[in-house]
């Protein structure tokens, strides 16, 4: 494959392109992407919650989640996520996400998803490597209905899954909270 | 204005915060943001924070944290009223501190939602804060027990003195303070709140604690009074048709132009100039060639948007907000339909400090100084436009002149302001739009039609009632999440007149019918204050008044029949009657009108007395106002906030409108958007109820809705003349 990235975007991806679940777009080379942005910060890992004790993650977002790890255990941590802490409206939400991996043909990651626990579809981004992006990382803008927690699943070439969250305010939300 | 200026060097300000007073921690020692008789001092290093409402210094002064905004409707005075009461402090020692959105974030949002907007800066906080204050209370009680070596449960607090019932022995707040912020913040769940009979603090009309002095001598600090070191000051034009676009401008025809010192692109669709003052910086941007690509939008005018609310008063499709019975065949089988249309505008919310916020961007900080209703709201706002982290960004919240709901969720002028600072690193950039630019990129009242019909048997005997909105969505545009899960429908339109909850309608009718055409347009949309109530009310107590006009009965005694199973409703509608003397003859020429309505928690009515001369000049002689909020914190900030809610209502009613030509909005200064003046303003007597409840309700937008119809109904009584058109400037009426 040419291009080392393809992305498959959930209906609520606000990119310029038309929109369908799960339709697949070619961005532009990673390599000039990694050009453009820096990956700045090292990774964090924020979530707390271990894979077994998820009853705290409503049903559609576990059932998300399991339907892309099966019966696979999860860890918590390698994944850096980065997406506000404080949200104006959740219309347009700038995130990052990465994984710092050497990208062999061996050792590398095949897909980064996000997942919504207040969305009313959990799946929003899936961002798809091979070992020619060079770089597991990317940046995009997602949208987000409420306050919530959001998620950061990557799966590893060697079938392991890393995970990692983020709580986020809309702080819109407070003027209709009580709608 | 002559705003004392603070004598600072530039190191101060751009250091971070500290833990303790976060809010005047910069070291910027600005006359109070919030001027209280006891001025907290910003890095007393011995006051301890016990929990973290409350902040006791050695002296006694008590410092109760607020995150809600003050903006003149009394809010820090009840918040702080309420921690007060748990906490058994002396009131005279009270004073207020603003942590900002970033200590906040910091600790993880343990002060809860700086929103200040819907009514619910008291109704939404005073669980936990009461709750706070009494976690202080028992903990000062444990420190002081701990000392004597006594069992806390010997010791009583008051006054901010704890004393040891058995031996007498007596102990300050300020003395054990220390000991106390020791200890662990009993857990909230645990907490046994006061009953309110024994309330001495709440419930009383004590003094508010920002200082009227300083309003009344002008010696208030507001956000666009700001004054520091290297500050540069800027104004901004957007695209005046909304979802245009910046096509281009040249700099260079201004450029030379006294103290002009930059003239900067604004995201896509605006430009701004910056300059030594703001005066250099507004004549340069009126000789500034600017090229706008105006877009589809460009061609709307006022008359295509009424075409498609009429038609929407007549579509097939609608959303049903709520609805029991059957009013269609109520309707088919009537002996006598009524059928009433209404009117009512796009409002700009038109404070009377325009749009402005302050801001100092670095590579490693970005700092703003914001008239906000909500603090959290403009964080956010400037870490998407910083391009920073959140832990490198604050926001520190300043005296606004106005919010009225613009300065809540819509945070447009922060995100421009951080934009420009951004593009000038290292220097405090203040943002002023121009009253122009204020009153033509606002966020509307939505525009609204309504049409409604009355159905009624051979008896004269109401059958059914239809109301059909016809008009724009705040939330389609503001929060389509919240449209998406209700399947297209926006909920808060029918706010007063809803199935249910803190909105609900006090009447019963036998078939009802209550919808929602949803016509939206390029108007930007936004929550003025009380939102959707003030044209419900006048659609919905206009009506009832010509129902009952219909059916031959005393529109008191019609309203009643229908609201007799909403007690509260009731309690309002017949405390005002009452007041006003509603059985009685009115003198002569005077005439009176009644209205009710319940939203945001809170239970409302108004009568009024008016007489009217000429046919069309309205003297209202009193409004007779009463609001049942549940509890009342404060009896006279309730009253001005009361008093208050009418200036901005009945303004709307007579002299208010935004219309739109050519994509824009016309009305571009208060020669076209008027506000009522000082000797038009009628006395307004209020009656408090308390009528308890689980859940308390709002004060500052219920009562803003029930002025207007009443006078509406008042006026068809002196004139026989129905006007269902706002504002009544429109009609030739005046208020005199």
């Amino acid at each position: 494959m040419r291009y080392g990235v393809v992305l498959a975007i959930s209906s609520l991806l606000t990119l310029p392109i038309p929109v369908t679940k799960r339709a697949c777009v070619l961005i532009d080379n990673p390599k000039t992407m990694n050009q453009r942005r820096q990956l700045i910060v090292s990774l964090t890992a924020l979530s707390l919650c271990p894979w077994e004790s998820a009853s705290a993650m409503p049903s559609e977002a576990m059932q998300a989640m399991q339907a892309i790890v099966g019966k696979s255990p999860v860890n918590t941590g390698r994944v850096y996520f980065e997406l506000p802490p404080l949200v104006e409206s959740g219309n347009l939400v700038a995130v990052k996400f990465s994984v710092d991996s050497p990208m062999t043909p061996t050792n590398y990651v095949r897909a980064i998803h996000v997942i919504s626990e207040a969305n009313p579809s959990p799946n929003v981004v899936s961002c798809y490597f091979t070992p020619l992006s060079g770089k597991a990382e990317a940046s995009t803008r997602i949208r987000l209905a409420d306050s919530q927690r959001v998620w950061a699943l990557a799966q590893m070439s060697d079938g392991s899954f890393w995970r990692t969250s983020v709580d986020t305010v809309i702080t819109l939300s407070a003027c209709t909270d009580t709608v | 204005m002559n705003a004392p200026v603070p004598n600072l060097s530039r190191r101060n300000f751009i250091v971070g915060s500290s833990a303790v007073t976060a809010g005047l921690a910069i070291g910027l020692d600005l006359p109070g943001f919030i001027s209280t008789a006891n001025a907290t001092t910003a890095s007393n290093a011995s006051a301890a924070e016990i929990g973290v409402w409350v902040v006791i210094q050695p002296n006694d002064t008590v410092v109760i944290r607020v995150v809600r905004s003050e903006m003149g409707q009394g809010t820090i005075t009840g918040l702080a009223q309420l921690v007060a009461e748990e906490l058994e402090c002396n009131w005279s020692k009270v004073t207020v501190d603003y942590p900002t959105p970033g200590e906040s974030l910091k600790r993880k949002g343990v002060w809860g939602s700086f929103s200040t907007g819907g009514s619910r800066g008291i109704r939404t906080s005073e669980d936990y804060v009461r709750k706070g204050g009494a976690a202080a209370r028992l903990m000062l009680i444990e420190a002081a027990a701990n000392q004597w070596g006594v069992a806390p449960g010997e010791c009583l607090a008051s006054n901010s003195i704890i004393t040891h019932q058995a031996s007498g022995r007596t102990v300050s707040f300020g003395k054990v303070a220390a000991a106390a912020a020791k200890l662990p913040v009993p857990d909230a769940k645990g907490i046994q709140l006061k009953d309110p009979k024994r309330w001495k603090v709440i419930g009383k009309p004590v003094d508010r604690l920002d200082s009227l002095a300083d309003k009344v001598t002008g010696k208030q600090v507001y956000a666009i009074d700001l004054k520091m070191p290297g500050m540069l000051n800027a104004t901004i034009k957007e695209c005046p048709v909304f979802g245009g676009k910046l096509k281009s401008f040249d700099a260079s025809k201004v450029n030379g132009m006294k103290g002009v010192k930059k003239v900067v692109q604004v995201g896509d669709t605006a430009v701004a100039v910056v300059a030594d003052t703001f005066w250099q910086a507004k004549m340069a941007m009126d000789q500034l060639p600017i090229v706008w690509d105006e877009g589809s939008n460009a061609s709307v005018q006022q008359a295509d948007i009424l075409k498609r609310l009429e038609e929407g008063l007549k579509a097939d499709q609608a959303f049903v907000g709520n609805a029991n019975g059957d009013f269609k065949t109520a309707a088919s089988t009537a002996a006598k339909t009524i059928e009433s249309q209404f009117f009512y505008p796009f409002l700009n919310h038109a404070p009377l400090e325009p749009m402005n916020a302050t801001a100092v961007w670095n590579q490693d900080s970005c700092r703003a100084w914001v008239p906000t209703q909500d603090g959290e709201a403009s964080l956010a706002a400037v870490i998407a436009a910083s391009g920073l982290t959140a832990d490198k960004c604050d926001v520190i919240k300043v005296n606004l002149g106005g919010g009225f709901g613009r300065r809540g969720a819509f945070q447009d002028y922060t995100t421009q302001v951080v934009n420009i600072a951004k593009q000038m690193p290292g220097t405090p950039i203040k943002l002023i739009w121009t009253r122009e630019e204020d009153m033509t990129q606002g966020r509307y009242h939505p525009i609204m039609m309504c049409k409604m019909t009355g159905s009624f048997d051979d008896k004269k005997n109401l059958t059914g009632v239809h109301m059909r909105l016809s008009g724009q969505s705040i939330l389609a545009s503001v929060r389509p999440a919240i449209v998406a899960q209700n399947k297209g429908m926006d909920p808060l339109v029918f706010q007063g007149v809803a199935k249910g909850g803190e909105h609900g309608i006090g009447y019963d009718f036998p078939n009802l019918m209550i919808d929602h055409a949803m016509r939206n347009t390029h108007v930007p949309p936004g929550f003025w204050r009380g939102v959707n109530v003030n044209q419900n009310a006048v659609f919905m107590e206009c009506f009832m008044d010509e129902l009952a006009e219909y059916a031959g009965v005393d529109a008191w005694e019609f309203r009643r029949k229908y609201s007799a199973n909403h007690p509260r409703t009731l309690a309002v509608l017949n405390a005002v009657a009452e007041r006003i003397g509603w059985s009685k003859p009115a003198p002569a020429g005077v005439f009176r009108g009644i209205a009710q309505q319940s939203s945001f928690g809170s239970w409302v009515a108004a009568a009024c007395e008016l007489s009217v001369t000429d046919g069309n000049k309205i003297k209202i002689h009193r409004i007779v106002a009463a609001t049942d909020p549940g509890y009342a914190v404060n009896p006279a900030q309730i009253q001005r906030q009361v008093s208050g809610s009418f200036v901005y209502g009945l303004s709307a009613l007579f002299e208010e409108e935004c219309t739109v030509k050519n994509g824009r909005i016309e009305q571009t200064n208060f020669d076209t958007f008027g506000s009522i003046r000082l000797k038009q303003m009628p006395p307004v007597e209020t009656i408090i109820i308390e009528g308890g409840g689980k859940d308390w309700g709002g004060i500052g937008e219920p009562t803003i809705s029930v002025a207007a119809p009443a006078v509406l109904n008042a006026f068809y009584r002196a004139t026989g003349k129905r006007v269902r058109t706002i504002p009544l400037k429109n009609s030739g009426i005046t208020l005199i």
